[in-house]
């Protein structure tokens, strides 16, 4: 019977190797809070693996980016590098899409309906949108060199699962909104579970520019 | 009657045209007509060549306007923007131009935005009038300063634009320079000076002859005399270049401020076709933005002053300041929209000469409800009041001082 059992000295060793080689999962849970306690809806956040390159593998579906009463639909859209964005028109009238982020500068033909084909974006970095007909159109593609990103929601909050918990990694935000700096801001966490990983802003949030407003209109005919 | 018939002829025409040009990509054009019931009462209108300030003098069925509002894209960056006014009046022909320019959009390369306008276009000032035809997104009637637009100004010639939205503010803020050196324009003034300030949702088309009210100094023998009784305000007389220059600061869909100066640069001695030239000068101040409750609030100012004739005793013999400002609230409810503005105007006189006293001054109350049953249908009742003192009134035996009134239910159709 006892002879079923591994000797307890290789059983060890056996622990020992996979606590080595097969790393835990784990979430991070990334808030961001204004410089007025509120918390900040529709932030980029993508969270980089110290030192570990990202392997953007296969093309993915394309992801869509609507252009729907006058405005850009979503008005923040967030991408793995090397992803696909498809520019659908779903307004009567016709737009003109273009960016002039460079490297990821980009011109679509004047049209309606029937979108031309989906754009890739190589290159990681904020992509900038407008419309040349309709000057009031903005739109963001935050495009990042890792898998693991999203958006925060009403509760400014948003869970993102990581690999290797016992890895370090490096938090990233972005919005168009934030003030203290233009480029994103960075924490870095080194042990999961961590607490929260909080981004309290410094400086009040920027207005945004995709309000609901209908009461006046911003974009003569 | 044969007006009528002519005008629905016409605009038969221009519905068929429109629709068919939709069809082909790149070309839109909007087709519109508003018209219904109709109750005033005050002075006889300044367009039967009175003084009211409203547009009509009887009650009954209106038709206000029937017009065309076409966008061609000639190429990816390149428009041509035509609208087309039809009126059943006798102050032009039954359809006419109020704008006809192409507009060059190059592709940014940067976040700077160039854009260039040529042909005959509205001088950047109304906040209200932005949608299609020109039409006040607001009210059916336009503020006393947007309707002095209507009437008298046009520019025909060049306007430069150069806007940024800077990334390093979050894309948050565009600040804006339009300028413009145009020609025509040089009665622009004629209006304000010998009529006033009106309420009205009438624009000037290019062959208008819009009516003077029967004033002392242009009668037969008077310093004026060789004045028509008409003024064609679009119209070059002296061979000298306009110029607006504008400058706006957007901060989102919060705020929006522009400001403007505008000289017609007009030689006030000139002369041409029975036609002077005005001295016409003004600044502009507008701005748009949404308060708590998404209630949007829109407020002009102008101020300015115009000239014409020799000097005599140190003023122009007509030589006039004038200045006006409203503030309208509106307020969307789903397919609701309820509005209401307040407009303050004057104008007051520098020269002495004689039965010409063109000082006035007044406030206008607008209460306004849309219904949009549809993308093409909506309903529309206005009230409006217009209260005047104007003391030159009693030349033509009215009384220097009314309270004019007006209700109308409107049907709005576009598509």
């Amino acid at each position: 019977m006892s002879g079923w059992f591994l000797p307890r000295h290789i059983c060890c060793a056996l622990i020992a190797l996979l606590g080595m080689n097969v790393a835990v999962a784990g979430v991070i849970e990334v808030r961001v809070v204004g410089s007025d306690g509120q918390p900040v809806q529709n932030v980029a956040v993508f969270i980089k693996q110290a030192g570990v390159p990202s392997t953007a593998g296969e093309t993915p579906e394309p992801v869509v980016m609507d252009q729907r009463d006058v405005r850009v639909v979503p008005h923040i859209l967030i991408v793995e590098k090397g992803a696909l964005v498809s520019f659908p028109n779903s307004d009567a009238v016709a737009h003109h899409v273009y960016s002039f982020s460079r490297p990821n500068n980009f011109v679509l033909p004047l049209y309606k309906g029937t979108p031309p084909a989906p754009v890739e974006f190589a290159h990681d970095g904020v992509v900038t949108l407008g419309c040349n007909i309709h000057d009031d159109m903005l739109g963001y593609i935050v495009v990042v060199d890792t898998p693991v990103f999203g958006l925060t929601d009403e509760h400014g909050s948003i869970s993102l699962s990581v690999d290797d918990a016992a890895s370090n990694y490096e938090i990233n935000i972005w919005s168009p909104r934030i003030r203290d700096s233009n480029d994103p801001l960075v924490q870095s966490v080194s042990a999961i579970p961590a607490d929260d990983v909080t981004f309290k802003l410094q400086k009040s949030l920027r207005p945004p520019h995709d309000g609901q407003s209908e009461s006046v209109g911003w974009d003569e005919y | 009657m044969g007006r009528v018939l002519t005008t629905a002829i016409l605009l038969a025409v221009l519905t068929v045209t429109a629709t068919a040009a939709e069809i082909v990509d790149g070309h839109e054009a909007v087709f519109g007509i508003d018209a219904g019931y109709l109750s005033m009462s005050g002075h006889p209108s300044w367009t039967e060549g009175s003084v009211g300030k409203l547009r009509y003098q009887d009650d009954g069925v209106v038709l206000n306007r029937a017009f065309v509002d076409y966008n061609g894209r000639v190429a990816d960056t390149l428009k041509v923007h035509i609208a087309l006014e039809g009126y059943d009046d006798n102050l032009g022909s039954a359809i006419d131009f109020t704008q006809a320019y192409v507009e060059w959009r190059p592709l940014p390369k940067s976040d700077a935005r160039y854009r260039l306008k040529l042909g005959a276009f509205y001088p950047r000032i109304s906040l209200e009038n932005v949608d299609p035809g020109w039409s006040s997104r607001y009210t059916l009637n336009s503020s006393a300063i947007n309707t002095w637009v209507a009437e008298e100004l046009r520019s025909t010639g060049a306007e430069f634009t150069i806007s940024r939205r800077p990334a390093s503010l979050g894309g948050a803020h565009t600040f804006s320079v339009n300028l413009a050196a145009f020609i025509g324009n040089d009665p622009a003034g004629s209006l304000l000076a010998w009529k006033g300030w009106s309420v009205h949702d009438r624009q000037s088309r290019f062959s208008d002859d819009l009516p003077l009210p029967p004033l002392p100094q242009i009668q037969p023998g008077m310093m004026f005399e060789a004045q028509d009784p008409y003024v064609e305000p679009f119209q070059e007389i002296d061979n000298k270049v306009g110029y607006y220059l504008n400058a706006e600061w957007q901060l989102g869909k919060k705020l929006l401020v522009r400001a403007m100066h505008y000289d017609n640069r007009a030689e006030p001695t000139a002369i041409e076709q029975c036609q002077y030239a005005w001295k016409t000068i003004f600044n502009h101040i507008g701005v748009q933005t949404t308060l708590p409750g998404d209630v949007g609030l829109i407020t002009q100012w102008m101020t300015g002053s115009t000239v014409m004739g020799p000097v005599i005793d140190s003023a122009h013999a007509v030589d006039v300041e004038y200045a006006a400002y409203f503030a309208l609230l509106t307020r969307t409810f789903d397919q609701h929209r309820v509005s209401v503005r307040y407009d303050h105007f004057d104008v007051s006189q520098n020269d002495e000469t004689e039965e010409d006293d063109n000082s006035e001054n007044g406030h206008a109350w607008t209460l306004s409800y849309q219904y949009s049953y549809s993308d093409t249908i909506s309903l529309a009742t206005e009230w409006l009041s217009i209260k005047t003192h104007h003391y030159g009134w009693v030349y033509y035996g009215l009384a220097p001082m009314a309270t004019e009134r007006q209700f109308q239910l409107t049907l709005r159709v576009r598509f």
